[in-house]
């Protein structure tokens, strides 16, 4: 049987609203998200939200206008309400990747998971590198098309194209649900590069 | 050393500037040092033809997975020295440090250029050391020279080139620049994807003492990538070369972020790879030479050159369609190097 937890990225106040074409990308994803996650809950799948720190010391972070959004004990940083539930996990993060140093990975482990459901924003980045990072380390990832967001609905169509291609099942939140509860996950298979 | 980190009288060239050369870098960097601590390193050379070349280091950041800046200096250096012919001797090493860093990492950093240089075996001969006030540089920048001796009687160069002969490259295009980018970013991609930052200097070494009459000329894939320097050598030598896509050495992670960046592996630099351009009949024999190296396991005959007709560089893609290889011109990602 598959063990399998859920992993959102970067839902937090300051990220998704960032901008007028984030915030009606989020407005839009929310209450399918709710849904999906609810049931994951109900499901006993756990939920881990990764959320993003940024140090102020990182070259790299992304500014908004100058400033540092989602820094360390903002309001700005907190998991979106909406999304989050007392038996929910949370694990910080500093880059695009959850696991890239951090406690992820054995979080994970620990919880007995073999199969990562990816989801979250923005399906480009944090999303894409998650579940590349996931894949390297021997998951079985899935990433459901109606669980992620972008702002942008062509950089998201790319993204999926390419999670597909190299290291994750995309199935829907309604497909994912009939297989966990059949015990049937998918699993990805290499394509080899012709 | 009176605190842990550097300070700007590390840099006066007074007592602490000294303190920290006889304390600190020359006991980490051990045999490979000969300098006399003069104004001049002075060399007795047998030969009457050198190589001479010079580069600066400000990768960020200054560790990576498998390596850091002072690895990075020493093998940039000898593997721009190897592929010209000679044999790396002689480096000088230049240290512009950032008031406020760890003497630590400083070690480190020297005790990686120590490695290398003995992988390579060449000298540190003559060195300096510069401090600047915190915020001016990041960290450490590192600027080198490297002297390489003619010792064997062959001509390589640009002009040797003629239609007929293979291309062959070395090692895994873009890993260095994939594993740079994704540490910087978080990408995930750092433990699969390593740099492949090494010492080549074997390795064509090996090539020329056993088909040396047979290799025309030689470029390191650094800054640019593979798309450049065939450019350039395709301009130089007033031929066109054609490359094959399905030929080219490419991990199948670095395929995997590079198509998540959208960029091209053809473009990416390298700080260990090298393309040959070689006789089409020792091409063969010189693949074989290159993959005994440790190094050289991913080596490809990756195209031919041609006539001058068109473009300077075209590829063939998998789908049997020839396009262009443009020459890169201004999208250089900063800091791999």
């Amino acid at each position: 049987m598959a063990h399998c937890a859920v992993l959102t990225n970067d839902l937090q106040y300051d990220l998704v609203n960032k901008n007028e074409e984030r915030r009606a990308a989020v407005a839009a994803f929310t209450p399918g998200m709710q849904r999906f996650l609810a049931e994951m809950r109900t499901l006993g799948v756990p939920v881990v939200h990764l959320q993003l720190i940024n140090l102020d010391d990182d070259p790299h972070a992304e500014r908004y206008d100058g400033w540092l959004p989602a820094t360390k004990g903002s309001d700005g940083a907190r998991i979106v309400q909406e999304f989050l539930a007392a038996e929910d996990v949370v694990v910080e993060k500093n880059k695009d990747s959850g696991f890239f140093e951090t406690e992820l990975h054995d979080r994970l482990q620990e919880l007995g998971v073999d199969t990562v459901i990816i989801t979250g924003m923005q399906t480009q980045i944090c999303v894409q590198t998650t579940a590349a990072d996931a894949f390297f380390r021997g998951y079985n990832v899935i990433v459901p098309p109606d669980a992620v967001v972008s702002a942008r609905p062509e950089d998201q169509a790319r993204a999926l194209e390419w999670l597909g291609s190299y290291c994750a099942t995309i199935i829907t939140t309604s497909e994912l649900a009939a297989a966990i509860a059949q015990d049937s996950l998918p699993t990805f298979s290499v394509v080899p590069i012709p | 050393m009176t605190t842990g980190v550097i300070q700007l009288d590390h840099g006066t060239g007074g007592g602490m500037s000294q303190e920290l050369i006889a304390e600190l870098i020359a006991p980490r960097l051990g045999a490979v040092h000969s300098g006399r601590m003069e104004d001049s390193a002075v060399l007795e050379l047998e030969v009457n033809r050198i190589a001479l070349t010079t580069d600066s280091f400000v990768i960020d950041p200054i560790f990576f997975g498998n390596g850091d800046i002072g690895k990075l200096a020493v093998c940039g250096t000898v593997n721009d020295l190897a592929v010209s012919g000679a044999v790396p001797r002689y480096l000088t090493l230049s240290l512009v440090l950032e008031e406020g860093f760890a003497l630590a990492d400083l070690e480190r950093v020297l005790d990686s250029v120590r490695e290398a240089a003995a992988a390579a075996r060449v000298e540190v001969v003559a060195g300096d050391t510069k401090v600047v006030r915190a915020g001016e540089i990041d960290r450490l920048f590192i600027n080198t020279a490297g002297v390489g001796l003619f010792e064997r009687d062959l001509e390589l160069g640009v002009g040797r080139v003629v239609t007929g002969d293979t291309v062959i490259v070395t090692g895994w295009l873009g890993n260095h620049s994939i594993h740079i980018l994704s540490l910087r970013e978080g990408l995930g991609f750092e433990q699969r994807v390593l740099s492949d930052c090494a010492p080549l200097d074997g390795m064509v070494g090996d090539v020329l003492e056993e088909q040396g009459r047979s290799v025309r000329c030689m470029r390191d894939i650094t800054r640019g990538g593979l798309g450049t320097v065939l450019n350039e050598l395709a301009e130089g030598a007033g031929v066109s070369i054609r490359i094959e896509r399905q030929r080219l050495p490419i991990q199948h992670e670095t395929a995997m972020a590079a198509d998540m960046l959208g960029v091209d592996p053809l473009y990416l630099a390298n700080e260990g790879n090298i393309c040959m351009l070689v006789a089409p009949g020792a091409a063969a024999e010189i693949l074989e030479v290159v993959r005994r190296h440790p190094n050289g396991g991913a080596a490809q005959i990756v195209g031919t050159v041609r006539e001058r007709e068109g473009s300077p560089v075209t590829i063939v893609g998998t789908d049997g369609t020839e396009t262009v290889v443009e020459l890169l011109y201004g999208a250089e990602l900063p800091r791999l190097c």
